[in-house]
């Protein structure tokens, strides 16, 4: 489980940083190679049209440029994100949750020389061992790869309270909202939003056997209620779209 | 309506109105956004960070609370990020005063990888004096000559080798290039292992030792100079202050004290982001040099210009870096 980063933000608040996932950077990181190579090529092709005393100047400064300038370019403009990077919703972010500077941009993307050693193999796997997936230059700029999946405004819907909820009395109402803590109710979230990547069988069966716990635990009579409907019918009350 | 109910529909209006300032604010500069918008913006943000608190204990709804903690994490990094732009980059001072003052605050680290340098260039020359055939086991096959003396007789008695513009710009730019990413690669070892850069450092001081050796055996040290002078003056205290970049990096990483680790690297990336321009461009002009004025031959350029060359840009570069007392970079 990929760990969380806290920054306290001056307003005292808790500010949660997801650290984006290996195979996602990894994606970002070969559209942003195709994008170097393309430019490169396009280089090369423009210098075509300089006279020769020149040409190898211009195009083996140009591509260099590219090569270093691209990553540390868009990461400071774009606020640490890449054209890659933007395509799939992850950003560089300071270790404080704040945007990246020139310094750490080019330090992160310096030691990537280093990251990407033996086919990336040295970047890969200090990602993997590290609990936030920073690789070698992350740690070295003190950055941090974070994921912006969420959507722009709350879908509670998601949880996919039905339409008609049969637990939807006062008694049921009253007890769920005295009989159960916050972890039991995560729990419940987490299952209905996780629900449709489920195959078949194990969505029956965990339904089944999670629906029984609080059948028991708020005393739910109805035994022709399916797990699912169960659960559900307690998600939607517990976050008060009922 | 239960609370939540309650606290979502009263609070999320607000929440849009700050995400559309936010991605207006992303699409212009401040000062195009005006007062009164920063100002709601900023009161949004507030009223946004207590209703993330709020949220967390109203609920453990993840979507509720990734949304909000999105949003306001967004907006922390709008608000709370160095102002760029606010001023122009002032070039001038930049790379009169702060390049210099840093170098001048970080000698103590220059010192110790021109000391990394200069103890493999005399474990090198040693060497290769005592016993020249240690030179076929020290250098690479790209640095070896069988016999330096007849290599010199072909460059001085040949065809000049560089003898067009283009061929000049060719090789200029690749040498520049290739010795850009060396140093980069130096400084990323010293980063993240302290104890890499002094190894580089020491190994190129072996090479460089082991070459002027060979040449001084055989007669052609005047010769040597004068062809690795002029660029070699630039290239090699780049390389060097690549190396002790990395070893202010790398000790901020590796060793940062009781101020922590974070702070203590946010406290070297200013200095090792100048020191790493200086070597970037030092290596261009040297890559320049190398490529056109280092492989001229004695008869176009005399050894005694070539070598008085190289020891007045090696003067420059130390008065640039080094002279005047050490001031404090803002």
């Amino acid at each position: 489980m990929r760990r969380r980063r806290l920054v306290h933000s001056p307003e005292h608040v808790l500010i949660e940083l997801t650290p984006a996932g290996l195979g996602t950077r990894f994606a970002a990181f070969l559209l942003d190679a195709a994008l170097i190579f393309g430019a490169t090529a396009l280089v090369g092709q423009l210098g075509l049209f300089l006279p020769e005393a020149i040409r190898a100047l211009f195009i083996a400064t140009a591509s260099f440029a590219v090569l270093w300038g691209y990553n540390v370019l868009f990461e400071v403009l774009w606020n640490g994100q890449s054209p890659g990077k933007r395509a799939l919703r992850i950003r560089v972010v300071d270790g404080r949750g704040l945007p990246v500077d020139v310094s750490q941009s080019l330090i992160r993307n310096v030691v990537r020389l280093v990251d990407i050693l033996p086919l990336g193999g040295i970047g890969m796997v200090a990602a993997l061992l590290d609990a936030e997936h920073r690789r070698l230059g992350d740690r070295a700029a003190d950055t941090l790869v974070v994921s912006e999946e969420q959507p722009a405004v709350p879908r509670i819907e998601a949880l996919g309270a039905r339409r008609f909820n049969s637990l939807r009395t006062p008694r049921v109402k009253r007890l769920v909202d005295h009989k159960l803590g916050i972890e039991e109710r995560e729990l419940i979230y987490a299952l209905c939003l996780r629900a449709p990547l489920l195959s078949e069988r194990a969505r029956y069966e965990l339904f089944e056997e999670i629906g029984e716990h609080y059948r028991v635990r708020l005393g739910v009579e109805d035994p022709h209620l399916s797990g699912e409907n169960l659960v559900r019918g307690i998600a939607s009350l517990c976050a008060g779209t009922a | 309506m239960t609370d939540l109910e309650r606290f979502v529909s009263e609070r999320s209006p607000r929440w849009k109105r700050l995400e559309a300032l936010l991605d207006e604010a992303q699409r212009m500069p401040e000062s195009a956004l005006g007062r009164s918008r920063l100002q709601e913006l900023l009161l949004l943000y507030r009223s946004a960070s207590a209703d993330l608190n709020q949220a967390r204990a109203l609920t453990a709804n993840p979507q509720l609370l990734g949304t909000v903690n999105q949003l306001v994490g967004r907006a922390y990094r709008f608000i709370y990020q160095r102002r760029r732009g606010a001023a122009p980059i002032q070039w001038k001072r930049f790379f009169l005063r702060d390049i210099p003052s840093t170098f001048r605050r970080e000698e103590r680290w220059v010192r110790r990888s021109t000391i990394a340098l200069l103890l493999g260039a005399v474990v090198g020359f040693t060497a290769v004096i005592r016993d020249p055939g240690q030179a076929r086991s020290l250098l690479p096959g790209q640095f070896f000559t069988d016999s330096p003396a007849a290599r010199v007789e072909k460059i001085e008695k040949g065809d000049e080798r560089i003898d067009t513009l283009r061929k000049a710009t060719e090789f200029g730019s690749f040498l520049y290039t290739h010795n850009i990413q060396v140093s980069f690669l130096t400084f990323a070892l010293g980063a993240l292992t302290f104890v890499g850069a002094l190894a580089m450092l020491f190994y190129n001081g072996v090479l460089l030792g082991a070459v002027a050796a060979q040449y001084l055996i055989d007669g052609a040290g005047t010769f040597f100079v004068a062809w690795v002078g002029p660029h070699g003056a630039l290239e090699i205290p780049s390389i060097v202050f690549a190396g002790a970049a990395g070893l202010v990096a790398g000790r901020a990483l590796l060793f940062p004290g009781d101020e922590g680790r974070p702070a203590a690297l946010r406290a070297s990336f200013p200095a090792v982001l100048r020191m790493l321009c200086a070597c970037a461009i030092l290596l261009v002009f040297a890559g320049l040099i190398e490529g056109s004025f280092s492989q001229m031959s004695a008869r176009a350029v005399p050894h005694a210009v070539k070598i008085a060359v190289a020891c007045v840009l090696f003067a420059a570069m130390n008065a640039w870096l080094f002279l005047g007392r050490a001031r404090e970079a803002t």
